[in-house]
């Protein structure tokens, strides 16, 4: 019989530390068809010399610690094992990580701000690979945004290790100049009982490729991915999600959202889920909405579902793509409202119900008006 | 509990379809493919030359074309063990009795003769081995210029209209399978539909393999001129070997402007067939294309019936349910591509899988520059009814146009404590409940079957879902 001889999934079937177990892709992989490989910089074959200049700066909790570490400490690597050519490269070639740790049932008493700049000109000169390493320990609880500014060619990984009956919120803001490259892994392992917030903005750079993952260690886990992005003419922002639920009664919770406008604006949205056969009880939904403001965008939604057993307790999955509602612009304008008006208050409406979720105010008000910049062009 | 630990099980799976003909032909057929059995092939059908040409070129194409890596496992296929070529009579019938015993039985058995008799089909096509064996196709459609014929005689009688039509769908190269198909097919249907014919009652093809290691390699190719609506529908069976069979199709049908075509499938192959099919339509300004697709049987099945919407207003509906058990892997889906104006499609999929078995729904809905004001909706539902089987949803949404609306939803569910609870506490004993709660599930597919065919379903449904509560 056949079945068994495969591999369970053929989703993510391959992790290593080392780059040359990936084959440089040559974008008919199915992980690599969408990304345009020419506008990498080098990134996924290895001719990118790591000659960028990337710095990260930690405004961190009193209660946080923060520490910068050689390639050699053994926290790095623990919670993740890259799947990627990309990720395995940026793995290999960082010289300093970050290792941010918050200390057992410590709550936090205001969010720790990473920011991560690029100091060169839109894609500057050369790349620089990054590692951030992020421990809750048990029963604490964290708020944590990660701020990506600037102009580089960035290849980074960063790993989220949520202890038992630990809290984690992260936001992380994509907001690069125009002409960045930045290809990143955010995996985040959840312990007992732990729950993670993830909140991915993406809004800046010619081309971002974010893929945050999620596993479970031990039942309870609880996850909740949130995204918002806005693709602009020429941009190509893609997000690749995957949840892999291998332990009984965890559960995950996908929502990105985003809107395109502008010749050749590009977005890709894979949401890979697996529910393995001893995950009985998961509870898992995933959700995918593009709006497509202009001609010439294209939306490309992928949401990917394998299911092993017939005990779930949920599992689901939706996208759609589509243009303003004509309705709802005409319901407004005939009440008064201008037509700019009313896309702009129907594309709030999009994005509502979605950035009440960042739990940062500061945040908050940035992304909203980065939204309101972009509509106003 | 799961069902393996069951022992009563085991005669489960109890397939109907599963007995075998004495094989005189079949036996002294030969295995493997190569240059000379595909001109075999094309010399013993008196073929034209460019057909040989063409065959010649699938051959090729076979044989440069990588396996697919996605979908299925399909490494259990050895091409050189295959029979690619199996006549199993030497004239096709015209009456039922003129047939040779064994194959009458055959199809007395699956009633085929029966449903004739009573008029609830207009032509009827029985395709055993690789060619088709008996045909008949209802006075009064002949007289209107309706074309039903085994696609072999429709190349001889018809080449004018076939030689424009075949392979203008699925070329040669298309997939690996499509090539190997244009090599070595045999039979089929050919189908013309003039221009102001509606065929209220649907054409019937009946395909059966009877020999062990059999490839069976039927072409059909459908045409449906304007303002005009034929149902097609389509039903396979075999005897269950010890070693593999494969069957692999390919479907091309064209719906001109304003016509109407249904294609109606129940695949129940037995659990040794790879059914490896590609089946696709084109459907012009304002026609409706709808694939039925029905799949029970076969060990793996990978097929994908696919509409190309090419005028303003064109709609594509597939509805597609799978049943999967032991042992089985149900790769089914749809396609659908949006190259006009205002067109729209439809995909609803239903699947169930139980005992091990494995459904995945794959599916792509693409919608092209210029498509404005085009709508898809896409729905997928899967039933789990034990804990060792498994559910795969893989869609795949592509849209290069802002003007459309699209729309995806998949849901995975288990069979509820209640619902079961509740029939049975109205005298249901648990597998009754189980096979009306799935039956309730397909019911939207159901009803859209021809009645022969929808209490055909059911009574597949209740074989399928015997025994099946863990």
């Amino acid at each position: 019989m056949g079945l068994e001889t495969m591999p369970v999934s053929k989703l993510h079937a391959e992790s290593s530390y080392d780059p040359a177990d990936f084959p440089v892709p040559t974008g008919r992989e199915e992980e690599w068809r969408f990304t345009p490989l020419s506008r990498l910089k080098g990134l996924h074959n290895g001719t990118a010399a790591p000659t960028g200049n990337v710095v990260v700066e930690v405004d961190a909790a009193p209660e946080v610690t923060v520490e910068t570490v050689g390639r050699d400490d053994s926290r790095i690597g623990a919670a993740y094992v890259p799947s990627d050519r990309v990720s395995a490269q940026a793995y290999a070639s960082f010289e300093k990580a970050t290792v941010i740790t918050v200390p057992r049932e410590v709550v936090a008493s205001r969010p720790t701000v990473i920011n991560v700049r690029g100091l060169g000109e839109g894609a500057g000169h050369g790349a620089t690979y990054g590692h951030i390493v992020v421990r809750v320990e048990p029963m604490a609880q964290a708020v944590l945004v990660l701020d990506h500014t600037g102009g580089a060619v960035y290849a980074d990984n960063v790993e989220f290790a949520v202890g038992e009956g630990a809290t984690l919120k992260v936001v992380s803001l994509q907001d690069w100049a125009d002409g960045a490259v930045h290809v990143s892994h955010h995996h985040a392992q959840l312990g007992k009982d732990a729950t993670f917030r993830s909140f991915v903005v993406t809004l800046g750079g010619d081309l971002v490729r974010l893929s945050p993952s999620v596993s479970y260690t031990a039942p309870g886990g609880d996850a909740d991915l949130t995204g918002l992005y806005f693709v602009d003419a020429g941009q190509h922002l893609e997000h690749r999600l995957w949840v892999d639920h291998g332990v009984p009664n965890c559960r995950s919770n996908v929502t990105y959202k985003g809107a395109l406008q502008g010749d050749g604006a590009h977005a890709v949205w894979i949401g890979d889920v697996i529910i393995r056969a001893e995950a009985e009880g998961t509870d898992t939904y995933e959700l995918n909405r593009n709006l497509l403001l202009t001609d010439g965008a294209r939306a490309d939604s992928v949401p990917n579902l394998e299911i092993l057993t017939g005990e779930v307790a949920g599992a689901g999955h939706a996208s759609a793509s589509g243009r303003l509602d004509d309705e709802h612009i005409f319901y407004l304008q005939a009440r008064g409202i201008p037509y700019d008006e009313a896309r702009r208050l129907v594309v709030h409406g999009f994005f509502a119900q979605l950035l009440e979720k960042i739990e940062v105010e500061e945040i908050r008000e940035r992304v909203l008006s980065a939204v309101e910049a972009e509509l106003a062009r | 509990m799961t069902l393996t630990d069951r022992p009563e099980l085991e005669g489960l799976g109890n397939y109907k379809f599963g007995w075998a003909d004495s094989d005189v032909a079949g036996a002294a057929a030969r295995r493997g493919l190569s240059e000379e059995v595909v001109r075999n092939i094309s010399q013993l059908k008196n073929e034209p030359e460019w057909m040989l040409d063409l065959r010649l070129k699938g051959l090729r194409l076979f044989g440069k074309k990588p396996m697919p890596t996605w979908g299925s496992d399909l490494s259990g296929i050895d091409f050189d063990n295959i029979k690619y070529f199996v006549r199993s009579t030497e004239k096709q019938a015209a009456s039922w009795d003129e047939l040779p015993a064994d194959i009458k039985n055959t199809y007395d058995k699956l009633g085929i003769p029966d449903a004739e008799k009573q008029r609830l089909i207009a032509g009827v096509a029985a395709q055993y081995e690789s060619e088709v064996v008996y045909h008949k196709i209802r006075e009064d459609l002949e007289e209107k210029g309706v074309i039903f014929v085994d696609t072999d005689t429709g190349l001889r009688e018809h080449e004018d209209i076939f030689k424009e039509y075949f392979g203008s769908v699925i070329p040669v190269g298309d997939n690996k399978f499509a090539s190997l198909n244009t090599a070595v097919w045999s039979g089929g249907s050919f189908i013309y539909v003039p221009p102001n014919v509606n065929v209220e009652i649907p054409l019937q093809a009946y395909f059966r393999i009877n020999t062990e290691n059999m490839g069976q390699f039927e072409r059909t190719l459908i045409i449906v001129d304007e303002n005009s609506y034929v149902h097609y529908v389509e039903g396979c069976t075999a005897p269950i070997y010890s070693s593999d069979s494969l069957h692999s199709a390919v479907v091309e049908i064209i719906v001109k402007k304003n016509a109407r075509c249904r294609y109606t499938t129940i695949q129940n192959w037995s659990n040794n067939v790879y059914n490896l099919v590609t089946k696709r339509a084109v459907a012009y300004e304002g026609a409706t294309m709808e694939w039925i697709d029905g799949n029970i049987g076969s060990k793996v099945t990978m097929k994908y019936p696919a509409v190309y919407l090419m005028g303003e207003h064109a709609k594509g509906e597939t509805l597609s349910v799978a049943f999967a058990g032991e042992g089985q892997h149900q790769d089914a889906g749809a396609k659908m591509v949006h190259l006009a104006p205002k067109t729209s499609s439809t995909i609803v999929s239903k699947s169930v899988a139980r005992g091990g078995g494995r459904t995945s729904y794959r599916g792509l809905v693409q919608i092209e520059e210029g498509a404005a004001g085009s709508a898809s909706t896409v729905k997928c539902d899967a039933l789990l009814v034990d804990q060792i089987s498994r559910s795969d949803t893989y869609p795949y949404v592509d849209v290069r146009e802002d003007d459309v609306s699209m729309g995806h939803e998949a849901t995975v569910s288990k069979v509820s404590e209640d619902q079961l609870f509740y029939l049975m506490s109205r005298g249901l004993n648990e597998d009754e409940a189980m096979a009306m709660i799935v039956r309730g599930f397909v019911e939207p597919i159901a009803r859209e079957l021809p009645m022969e065919y929808a209490l055909e379903l059911n009574r597949l449904i209740e074989l399928q879902m015997e025994g099946a509560v863990g």
